[in-house]
């Protein structure tokens, strides 16, 4: 073995990384080999320190993560997942060894398979970890059709129409009075109207051993209608409630002939007329038809989304405003050209950097949870949590803003006489508003974004209307939600696009 | 007259930028600051508006003592004095008319300029100062719209708006091609001349010091080593120049400043 020359450590890592430069200090193969049995300790020998510390990791990782596989309850693994684990990690360990010895003999040795193994590896676990189910995503994809489509395309649901109704209306009685009733006399005029013939009878009732006995058949006719077009025939009992009467196991109904006449022949419904009633009940036949269809009106789901919408928008302006009002001074202590000085504002700077990195790492959904906790489910707790995130996340852009103030002119507008209030407003503001108001165009449009999500905690806004309908199988309500959240955060990114432009 | 006497600037970290320099400059004069970058060219300029504070030494300008001007007298010392710099310190998202009447800001009340104001007269006075560096047209441009000789040809025109008797100038032309360096150093040679402003500017290139100097002085690492007229810096050979470049001037000397 000869002398290594004494290298600085780190031009030597930078040599002996390419390997066809010669000279390299010579090491055994073997004793690089024996060291590989705790892995990339060979390496290190061989002087690859960096990547001998890799390959120690690496298998580290390995042996910790087939342990997690076998004892883990997070999922349940194929059979023979941990056998085949096992059996990729000791490919490894042959191949680092393999390759430390070749390696202190200037050779390589296959690094695509080292690279194979631990993808292998990887996605072997990571496919079961995940519960990757290929199976399911295809055969069950028809069932979420259905729902997919509705989400997609809910504008049916979107709109409605108001109806305007022709009524005409009979009395039927029952049961039949002793005494019997005068038949209905047919309407005549414009007016439209009906006749029950018989005009009283029995409801169809089940019958113990029986099923259910036919109620009396009844003949409606009827006059004064708009012509070639359905009449739908009603019910309304006593007291009051309205139903469609089931025939043969279909509501009833009938076409109007070119005069506008119609007649139906059904069995009265079935009818459970209460024990205290007594004597005779006069219940009521109706014919409809829909006569006029009124204008197109946003049906309620519609009309609630959007209001949840504006709500969410607000919020998301709310929150900007109240992030900027701390933001800029939180943005003045974490400048570093202002802050750098003295080392109790260096501290003050640190202190700022370190809490807004912070804030800014925790997610806005987990400070609408907070918030929720804090004031309560609904908009407010959204606007606490975008403006927690919008603080920490503005105080930095506009730091960074401060930071690039030039200094060339404040210098040239110092040097001309001006004040010290003059040097500011002519050659600091002009350097820091633009950057200012397009970070906060910016910032708004993240928080639209994000106040749509945040109502799914509770955050309110359209999100959390949205996560109700989705948990209600709500999918048309739902669809609208989101259209129109993809709309609103589509028109909102590219306006604050073109905004932007103009102030950079 | 400017009197520098026994000028002296010690930086904070202790760098040494200028040392006991002294020399006078005569109403009138185009004198020119030759030396290597770093020997205190811009820290001498800067010392004489105090954009940088001076160490030690004074600075005497027709008999008013800069150095020991404090607030509103140095303010309206420095409203005197005009400066132009290598990098034309223009606020770049502000119109060419705003970086203009900013000249101005040191004769203005200071009340009525905060909400960007300025008299009727001041607008007639920059574009007049735009008409002369020839971008009358530019007024309302945003000035990073404009190209280098162009930002310069405005930083002009502001240090013009301040009716200046003096022009500092801090290698006007080290960011500008050599046919814009001339138009630029014309510019000023044509104020020098015409309107008798006194100008103290500093350069690079030797060629230029011939042609427009009528005074130089050479620094070294902070030293006066050399002050002469138009006509010695003509006759300067090339062992001379070297004097006051020192080792590296064979490289520089040949290169960008004999250029
Ligand atoms: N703000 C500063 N703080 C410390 N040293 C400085 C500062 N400005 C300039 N210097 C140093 O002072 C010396 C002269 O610089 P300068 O006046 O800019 O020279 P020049 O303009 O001739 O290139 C240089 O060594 C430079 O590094
Ligand atoms: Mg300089």
């Amino acid at each position: 073995m000869s002398h290594a020359p004494e290298h600085d450590g780190e031009k030597e890592e930078k040599v002996l990384e390419s390997w066809e430069r010669a000279p390299l200090p010579e090491r055994s193969p073997l004793i690089a080999g024996i060291l590989s049995i705790i892995p990339g300790l060979g390496h290190i020998y061989i002087r690859q320190v960096y990547r001998g510390i890799g390959y120690l990791l690496l298998s580290l990782a390995m042996a910790g993560l087939t342990y997690w596989a076998h004892i883990t309850t997070e999922f349940e693994p194929f059979p023979g997942l941990i056998t085949v684990l096992l059996i990729l990690a000791l490919l490894f360990w042959a191949w680092v060894i393999v390759s430390a010895v070749l390696a202190a003999r200037q050779r390589r040795f296959a690094p695509a398979m080292g690279l194979i193994v631990v993808l292998a590896y990887t996605y072997i676990l990571g496919w079961q970890a995940t519960e990757v189910n290929l199976q399911k995503f295809f055969t069950e994809f028809p069932d979420t059709f259905n729902i997919f489509t509705r989400v997609m395309w809910p504008w049916r649901a979107a709109f409605e129409r108001e109806q305007e109704l022709l009524i005409a209306r009979a009395d039927f009685a029952n049961p039949c009075p002793e005494e019997g009733l005068p038949p209905q006399e047919p309407g005549s005029g414009d007016e439209a109207w009906i006749v029950v013939e018989p005009n009283c009878g029995e409801f169809a009732r089940y019958v113990l051993g029986e099923g259910v006995r036919p109620g009396t058949e009844l003949t409606v006719r009827g006059g004064g209608f708009l012509p070639d077009r359905e009449v739908e025939i009603w019910w309304k009992d006593p007291i009051g409630q309205e139903f469609r009467p089931i025939y043969e196991g279909e509501t009833i109904s009938a076409m109007t002939d070119d005069e506008g006449n119609f007649s139906v022949t059904f069995g009265a419904p079935q009818y459970e007329t209460p024990p205290q009633a007594v004597g005779v009940q006069i219940h009521e036949v109706q014919a409809r038809q829909v006569t006029a269809i009124g204008a197109l009106r946003v049906s309620e789901n519609l009309e609630l989304a959007i209001n949840r919408m504006i709500v969410t928008i607000f919020q998301a302006l709310m929150a900007t405003s109240f992030g900027i009002v701390f933001a800029i001074p939180a943005s003045f202590l974490a400048a570093r050209n202002l802050m750098y000085g003295t080392l109790p504002t260096r501290i003050i700077y640190y202190v700022t950097r370190f809490v807004m990195n912070v804030a800014r790492s925790i997610e806005p959904i987990i400070w609408a949870v907070i918030a929720a906790v804090w004031v309560g489910l609904g908009p407010f707790a959204g606007v606490i949590a975008l403006t927690i995130h919008t603080i920490a996340a503005l105080g930095k852009l506009y730091s960074e803003a401060i930071e690039s103030i030039q200094p060339g002119p404040i210098e040239a507008i110092s040097a001309t006489g001006a004040t010290r209030l003059q040097v500011i407003v002519y050659a600091i503001v002009p350097q820091i508003i633009p950057p200012f108001l397009s970070f906060t165009i910016y910032r708004w449009d993240i928080n639209v974004r994000m106040s749509t999500i945040i109502g799914f905690v509770g955050g309110g806004g359209i999100g959390q209307i949205l996560f109700q309908w989705i948990n209600q199988s709500r999918w048309s309500a739902a669809g609208m939600a989101v259209w129109l959240i993809a709309i609103t955060v589509s028109v909102l990114d590219y306006a604050s696009g073109e905004l932007r432009k103009r102030f950079v | 007259m400017l009197k520098v006497e026994n000028l002296t600037k010690v930086y904070e970290d202790g760098t040494v930028a200028l040392r006991n320099v002294s020399f006078e400059v005569a109403d009138g004069e185009f004198m020119v600051v030759i030396g290597l970058s770093g020997s205190g060219k811009s820290t001498l300029l800067r010392c004489i508006n105090r954009l940088i504070e001076p160490t030690e030494g004074r600075i005497i300008w027709n008999g008013v003592d800069i150095t020991a001007a404090k607030g509103e007298e140095l303010r309206k010392i420095r409203r005197q004095i005009g400066m132009i710099f290598q990098q034309f310190n223009l606020v770049e998202r502000s119109s060419v008319l705003t970086n203009v009447l900013s000249g101005r800001l040191g004769y203005i009340n200071p009340l009525w300029s905060l909400i960007n104001y300025f008299p009727r007269e001041d607008h007639e006075r920059a574009l007049a100062a735009l008409k002369r560096v020839g971008l009358e047209d530019k007024a309302h441009n945003r000035a990073d719209a404009l190209s280098g000789g162009q930002q310069q040809r405005v930083g002009i025109a502001r240090a013009l708006m301040q009716e200046p008797k003096l022009i500092l100038a801090d290698e006007p032309v080290a960011s500008l091609d050599p046919v814009l360096a001339h138009s630029i150093l014309g510019q000023l040679e044509q104020l020098n001349k015409e309107d008798g402003i006194t100008v103290i500017c500093s350069l690079h290139y030797l060629d230029l010091v011939q042609r427009y100097s009528t005074h130089v002085i050479g620094l070294r690492e902070g030293r006066l080593v050399f002050e002469g007229d138009n006509e010695d810096i003509r006759q300067m050979t090339d062992e001379r120049f070297k004097e006051i470049y020192g080792e590296e001037a064979e490289r520089i000397g040949t290169g960008s400043i004999m250029g």
